[in-house]
């Protein structure tokens, strides 16, 4: 089972924080879904079936023929960020 | 003395028209943000779409590799939140990739390697970050070009080996036309990952990884001073931290960041992009572009007498090997053909800075002067002076020969008329052969050779010379 | 006759008679949009400018709607009501919206929706909450919340939605309206903000099921921007519309629809299936065969769970690229991280917050085999015996819902253990991709209830044929707000 400590974390490496009701609320949460999936686990066969990614799959999709064509322009690809320098986009440092 | 492993992994810019999943041009360019389409922003509501030549490019090369090849062609994300990773995953391939369980044999100073392949797969470059004072600047041109990663297995075990592998993986890319494979442009870069174990442990060592190395020189040194650095460690007694390191302009590594916990890249199947058969036909075609590739030929010339390095070095460029394969079609002076191409040849190459392809002298024309030769209608020397002419001007050298008349004198009484000609010009070089300095008839052979214009036997010139001056004793 | 009663082929009929001209029904719409925003509030964007430049006309061409705002629509701010993407103007047309462009179609606003899609109440939207025009103390449901109401409304005669479980066949069935989603790939996604991408299918809602078919007969057909869009099947969905019925069979599942299988109904759930029986009732006077089919329980009550689980998983990487990096809202940090956390933290609301922490969760190195996978495993399950059903019978035929549309505060979108297998079974036509259909059936509480036909996939013009016949032996073809409450 989760605990507070484990979700921080858990959203921690979604890139956001949240607020400690929400918590509350979310580890609600997970007790239902996990109970519930636990369920799941034991449904006759499971293990047997080959999990489904798709929902058909009719092997009739083609492959993109290798032709390059007109782009969006440097304004358009800077349109939403008013962060710009140099026509590129502009972000703090990036340490590796 | 410890045991050394390394294992590699090496990124191969695919050479395409188009990205790995969307429609912007594949090309390197200094301006910023030219190539890109909605798909390299990750735009919200986008959808990649598979290059069909990017697959091809990766199956082929999964088959040159030796590589189990999978039924279907499908992808994964890998999730991670980087800023030059606009979607936040990064398509992949994990569950079905391109190549499983190769293997590739070379030689290394004339013993036969094999490395193991772990596996091929096909995915997509990321943007890149130009680093300033203060900040840093995103260019995604880069992203979304098809990249293709070779995994190898524990299994090399020095510097040599390492490069010698590289060397012979981007012929195969050369070979099979899949990269440019450039390294100075990045087009080719590995990570290496080496550890050191005593003799007599059972246990791999601990693993330090160096990431995103371009020039195979680099990929030597930082072996090198990585064995170097290990080594002292462990005779200290001491642990080898695993982390991942970098390399400077000298070689030497410096430590990157240690590893905490393995990150969850979180990878399922890409779900936006439908499965593709891949049938035994398609599979069969792809194959049967995939030209004999360099070692097969290194192998083929050893047999066929030539020493190892001749044959290292015709086979090293596809078109070299082709070229020299037409030229022993048409001649058999293998000898003469291999000294041909490996020195005059590559060497007019080199000083003109062109192609094998752009040379005027085709390997049919080379074979009609080389027979010329063992016919011995023409020298040798004088041959190649035709050959020299034959490439400047970019003229078929028998041509030349029509032009100027030239044919080797090889009738014996032709010859022994001049020269007892040369014996009066040059009574004092008689006079010592004939006191004992053999060495003198070579003199008398270049006075022969002289007078004719080059157009004498040489060979004959001499013998006949001989017997004239024994006859005299 | 009234523009907010006319169906499209009326409207058709009056402009090619030049009774009334594109722009005039423009500025009706527009007018009727502008009068109801404030009360029940269907939009995000209202467009005030009429804009109409077929490039090749079709039924569509003068004909106004609106879109879902989660439709890339370049130089039209779209933000899927989130506040992440509260300024966010793309520079590029979903397929869609290209495609209705290209028609003629006149778009009259961006819809409302439940942010980023992940919600089925229309009351987390970051513009405020989605209201049922029926009855404003109730919702209309979403996440095509807006969509749902401005065609009950008759702001427009039709609007595009977005379908992951639910999401337009269930607005539709509280809103009185039709809601078609066809068969996965019938439409192409391309330019759709992405919930969870092998269950996302573009879906509309209209005032009948012509309307339905005449919509998708614009907009099917293969994409080369979209890899899973199917080759046109070439088929007119409106010529077959009439076709026979007679000896068609349909099934309902045991589990959900027979009162037996219930220890204590509700009032509600009573007259919920009462209307339902009525409806299979005239199935069979118009020769259609109903039959009652078992599913295993263990099997039904693991489709919500499942559901949450896949959506969750794939919502959670679909939504990795709103970082505030290269679009969107961005705030401000010293490091890229911390922009990361400051735009993601500001810019989801919390339930968004609390999916992505499950769907990270599940997809768990160590956590996937049990939860995403066996998710995967189920759907799996489920879709093989709906194909295995699908072999005797044409179709499945349920309430679209247990009920009518809840009040404010009764139900939200925190996970719930009850199963609740007639809220939840419409999931399954996502599943498997198959072509489904809400239509009306008639009143419980003066508020609409309906029915759902779900059918094998490609057989879009089947569900259409079906649906059609089963809505001619109603009455509530056509209906909008303020019509009597029969």
């Amino acid at each position: 089972m989760v605990n507070k400590e484990m979700l921080e974390k858990y959203a921690e490496k979604l890139m956001f924080r949240m607020s400690d009701e929400e918590y509350v609320t979310l580890e609600n949460e997970f007790d239902i879904i996990l109970k519930q999936m636990e369920l799941i686990g034991n449904i006759n066969g499971i293990s047997d079936v080959e999990p489904m990614i798709f929902p058909f799959v009719t092997y009739d999709a083609s492959l993109r023929e290798d032709v390059d064509k007109e782009p969006l322009t440097v304004d358009e690809v800077l349109s939403n960020t008013k962060h710009q320098v140099r026509d590129q986009v502009k972000v703090p440092k990036v340490v590796e | 003395m410890y045991k050394v492993i390394i294992g590699l992994e090496v990124h191969c810019e695919l050479k395409t028209n188009s990205k790995n999943f969307s429609s912007a041009k594949n090309t390197y360019t200094n301006m910023p943000n030219v190539n890109v389409m909605p798909v390299d922003l990750g735009l919200p509501g986008i959808l990649p779409v598979v290059n069909k030549e990017a697959c091809k490019k990766a199956l082929k090369t999964a088959m040159a590799l030796n590589c189990e090849t999978p039924d279907e062609i499908i992808f994964d994300r890998k999730n991670y939140y980087y800023p030059d990773l606009p979607k936040g995953y990064q398509i992949t391939q994990v569950t079905k990739p391109f190549g499983r369980n190769g293997s590739v044999s070379f030689l290394v100073n004339g013993e036969e390697k094999t490395v193991l392949i772990h596996q091929l797969h096909l995915e997509e470059d990321t943007a890149s970050l130009e680093h300033c004072s203060n900040y840093s600047l995103i260019d995604y041109n880069r992203s979304g070009i098809p990249l293709m990663e070779i995994v190898t297995e524990p299994c090399i075990y020095s510097a040599d080996e390492a490069v010698r592998f590289l060397e012979t993986l981007r012929n195969i890319f050369l070979y099979c036309e899949v990269s440019e494979a450039k390294s100075d442009k990045g087009q080719m870069r590995c990570d290496v990952n080496i550890s050191l174990m005593k003799d007599t442990d059972t246990e791999f060592g601990t693993k330090v990884e160096m990431k995103n190395i371009n020039a195979f020189t680099s990929v030597k040194a930082a072996i090198e001073y990585e064995i170097k650095r290990q080594s002292e460690i462990l005779d200290k007694g001491e642990k080898v931290i695993q982390e991942t390191r970098r390399i400077d302009e000298d070689g030497k590594t410096y430590s990157m960041r240690e590893k905490v916990d393995a990150v969850d890249y979180k990878y399922y199947i890409e779900p936006n992009l439908a499965p593709v058969k891949l049938t035994d036909e398609i599979k069969n075609k792809v194959k049967s572009e995939i030209p004999e590739l360099e070692y097969s030929r290194i192998k083929r010339y050893i047999d066929l007498g030539i020493s190892v390095s001749d044959a290292e070095t015709i086979a090293r460029d596809k078109n070299i090997s082709n070229y020299f394969d037409e030229l022993i079609k048409n001649t058999n002076d293998l000898n003469t053909a291999t000294n041909w191409l490996t020195i005059i040849i590559l060497g007019s190459l080199n000083k003109l800075n062109i192609s094998i392809n752009e040379l005027f002298i085709t390997p049919t024309m080379l074979a009609n002067l080389i027979e010329k030769v063992s016919n011995k209608e023409l020298s040798s020397q004088l041959a190649k002076n035709i050959l020299y002419e034959a490439m400047e001007k970019n003229i078929d050298p028998m041509e030349i020969i029509k032009k100027s008349n030239i044919k080797q004198i090889s009738n014996e009484d032709e010859l022994i008329s001049i020269i007892k000609n040369i014996f009066d010009e040059c009574p004092e070089q008689v006079n010592e052969y004939l006191n004992g300095n053999g060495k003198v008839a070579n003199f008398l052979v270049g006075k022969v050779m002289q007078k004719t214009n080059k157009q004498a036997n040489p060979g004959t010139s001499l013998k006949l010379i001989k017997e004239e001056l024994e006859r005299m004793k | 006759m009234e523009y907010k009663k006319m169906l499209i082929d009326d409207l058709r009929e009056s402009i090619d008679t030049n009774s009334v001209s594109s722009e005039d029904l423009f500025k009706e719409a527009n007018k009727l949009a502008h009068e109801y925003q404030s009360d029940i509030n269907p939009f995000v964007t209202i467009i005030d400018k009429y804009s109409c430049r077929a490039k090749e006309k079709n039924i569509l061409t003068g004909i106004p709607y609106a879109l879902k705002d989660n439709f890339s629509t370049s130089g039209i701010l779209t933000t899927a009501s989130s506040n992440i993407l509260k300024n966010y103007v793309p520079v590029y047309d979903a397929t869609v919206y290209k495609k209705l462009k290209n028609s003629g179609a006149v778009l009259v606003g961006k819809n409302t929706l439940d942010e980023l899609a992940m919600g089925g109440t229309g009351t987390t939207c970051h513009t405020g909450v989605v209201k049922n025009p029926w009855n404003t103390s109730r919702l209309i449901g979403g996440s095509s919340a807006g969509g749902a109401a401005s065609v009950a409304l008759g702001i427009v005669p039709f609007a595009i939605g977005s379908d992951t479980g639910d999401s337009v066949r269930k607005p539709a069935a509280f809103g009185g309206i039709v809601g078609f989603k066809p068969t996965y790939g019938r439409i192409s996604r391309y330019g759709l903000f992405a919930f969870a991408s092998s269950l996302d299918h573009v879906a509309l809602f209209s005032r009948s099921v012509k309307d339905a078919a005449i919509v998708t007969n614009v907009l099917k057909g293969q994409d080369d921007l979209d890899m899973t869009s199917l080759k046109d099947d070439g088929k007119d969905y409106v010529a077959t519309l009439n076709n026979d019925v007679k000896g068609k069979k349909l099934f309902y599942i045991k589990e959900a629809c027979n009162l037996e299988a219930y220890d204590n109904p509700s009032d509600m759930l009573v007259n919920t299936i009462e209307n339902f029986n009525k409806v299979i009732e005239n199935c069979k006077n118009i020769g259609i065969t109903v039959e009652e089919v078992s599913i295993d329980v263990s099997i039904l009550n693991a489709l919500y769970p499942s559901y949450m689980t896949i959506s969750c998983a794939e919502a959670t990487s679909n939504n990795s690229n709103l970082t505030g990096i290269q679009f969107g809202n961005r705030i401000d940090g010293d490091t890229y991280e911390d922009i990361m956390f400051n735009t993601r933290t500001n810019g989801f609301s919390e339930l968004i917050k609390r999916r992505f922490v499950i769907g990270s969760y599940v997809l768990q190195k160590e956590n996937q085999e049990k939860l995403f996978l066996n998710a995967c495993r189920v759907r799996r399950m489920i879709v093989e015996k709906m194909h295995e059903l699908f072999k005797t019978y044409d179709g499945m035929i349920m309430p679209a819902s247990g009920g009518i549309a809840p009040k404010f505060g009764e139900r939200s979108d925190t996970l719930s253990n009850e199963y609740l297998i007639l809220e939840n079974h419409l999931v399954i036509g996502n599943f498997g991709g198959f072509p489904s259909i809400t239509i009306p059936s008639g009143f419980i509480d003066n508020m609409p209830v309906a029915v759902n036909i779900t059918g094998d996939i490609f057989k879009d013009d089947l569900v259409l044929n079906i649906a059609n016949k089963i809505e001619g032996t109603m009455n509530y073809k056509g209906q909008i707000v303020g019509d009597k409450n029969v």
